[in-house]
C-alpha cells in the first residue's frame, strides 16, 4: 500500500498493516503516535528528554504487541495513552520531592512591543505548567488528557481504569485548584487587559 | 454540563488554549529514530511462510494437467452442477418431475428402453470400455 494511501487508514488498520509486514504503515504510525505519545510525555513529566525515553518504551510496547492485537477489544491511541501515563506516573513516582513553586516561575523578560503578545502567550502556557505540576497526580493526568490533549471522559476512564463519574471528579477538583493557583496572576499576564 | 462548571472551564479556558498552543513536538531527530526502530522491530512480511514439499507440487502439477484436460474449472463446475442434479433428482424426486416421467413412462411402449438405448452392455464390452 503506498505511504499517501494509508492517511486515510485507521490507526487499527495501520497497526495490522504493520503486523504483515507493510514498512509504510511503520512509517505513518511513527508519525501519527510518536508526537502523541511525546506530547503527552512531556507535559507530565516536563522533561524532554525523560519523555523521548518513555515515549519510546511506549512506542516499542506497541510494535511488539501488534502481532498479537485484537481488532476492535481497544483503540491503539487508548492504548498508547495508557502505556505512557503508566510509564510516567512510575517515574514521578521515583522521583517524588520536589514540587515547582509557582512564584519560583521565571519572569517572562521586558516584552519588544511585536513580541509582547506571544511572550504572554508563552508565560501563560509556563505558568499553567507550572500549576498543574502542584496538582496530587491524578489530577493532573486527568486534566492534561481532557483539557490539552482533547480527549473525551470515556476514553480518558479507559486510559487511567477507572470510571467516567472519577473522571469528572478528578478534572473538576483539577480545575478548581488550578482557578485557586492561576486566578492570582490573571492581572499579571494580561487576562484582566482582553 | 452544571452552570459551575461551565463557569470553571470558562474561566480556565484561556489558560488551556495557551497551553494547547504551547504543545511540545519532538524533534525530527527523535522522529527519525523511532521509524528506524519501528522498521527494526517490524515482523517479516508474511508471504510463502510455509514451506511447499517436492511432492506437493508434483501433485498439484497433476491435477492442473487433469483440470486443464476436463476443460478448466468452468467445466468441471458445470460437471459437478449435473452430478449434484442427477443425485438430487434420484434422491429426492421432485413431485413435478415424477408427473413427467410417469407421463413418458405410460406413453411410451415396453420396447422404447431398447430403442433409445445407444449402446448395450454387450457393445460396451466389445469396445474394451
Amino acid at each position: 500500500m503506498p505511504y499517501d494511501a494509508m492517511s486515510d487508514c485507521s490507526d487499527e488498520d495501520l497497526l495490522a498493516a504493520y503486523a504483515a509486514g507493510e514498512p509504510a504503515a511503520a512509517r505513518a504510525l511513527t508519525l501519527r503516535l510518536g508526537p502523541k505519545a511525546f506530547g503527552v510525555a512531556v507535559r507530565m513529566l516536563k522533561d524532554r528528554a525523560e519523555a523521548e525515553d518513555v515515549a519510546q518504551e511506549a512506542l516499542l510496547r506497541l510494535w511488539r504487541a501488534a502481532p498479537g492485537w485484537r481488532a476492535g477489544e481497544a483503540k491503539v491511541s487508548t492504548w498508547l495513552y495508557r502505556v505512557v501515563s503508566n510509564l510516567c506516573i512510575d517515574r514521578i513516582r521515583k522521583a517524588r520531592g520536589g514540587h515547582v513553586d509557582l512564584d519560583a516561575v521565571a519572569e517572562p523578560p521586558d516584552p519588544a512591543p511585536s513580541a509582547e503578545q506571544e511572550l504572554q502567550e508563552t508565560a501563560r502556557g509556563v505558568a499553567l505548567e507550572a500549576a498543574l505540576d502542584t496538582l496530587p497526580e491524578r489530577q493532573r493526568q486527568a486534566v492534561i488528557l481532557r483539557h490539552l490533549e482533547g480527549l473525551a471522559n470515556p476514553e480518558i476512564a479507559e486510559i487511567m481504569d477507572i470510571g467516567v463519574r472519577a473522571v469528572e471528579s478528578l478534572t473538576a477538583r483539577g480545575r478548581k485548584a488550578l482557578e485557586g493557583l492561576l486566578g492570582a496572576r490573571r492581572a499579571e499576564l494580561g487576562y484582566d487587559d482582553e | 454540563m452544571s452552570d459551575k462548571r461551565k463557569a470553571e472551564e470558562a474561566g480556565l479556558s484561556p489558560w488551556f488554549e495557551a497551553g494547547r498552543a504551547e504543545a511540545p513536538a519532538p524533534s525530527g531527530d527523535w522522529l527519525a529514530r523511532m521509524e528506524a526502530m519501528a522498521l527494526d522491530e517490524q515482523p517479516a512480511a508474511q508471504a510463502s511462510v510455509v514451506p511447499v514439499s517436492p511432492e506437493r507440487t508434483r501433485r498439484g502439477a497433476r491435477l492442473r494437467d487433469l483440470l486443464s484436460a476436463l476443460g478448466g474449472w468452468p467445466a468441471v463446475a458445470g460437471l459437478a452442477a449435473a452430478c449434484a442434479a442427477g443425485v438430487w433428482f434420484g434422491a429426492v424426486s421432485p413431485a413435478g418431475l415424477s408427473d413427467w416421467t410417469a407421463a413418458g413412462a405410460t406413453a411410451a411402449a415396453s420396447d422404447s428402453y431398447t430403442t433409445f438405448e445407444p449402446a448395450s452392455g454387450f457393445d460396451v464390452a466389445m469396445l474394451g470400455l
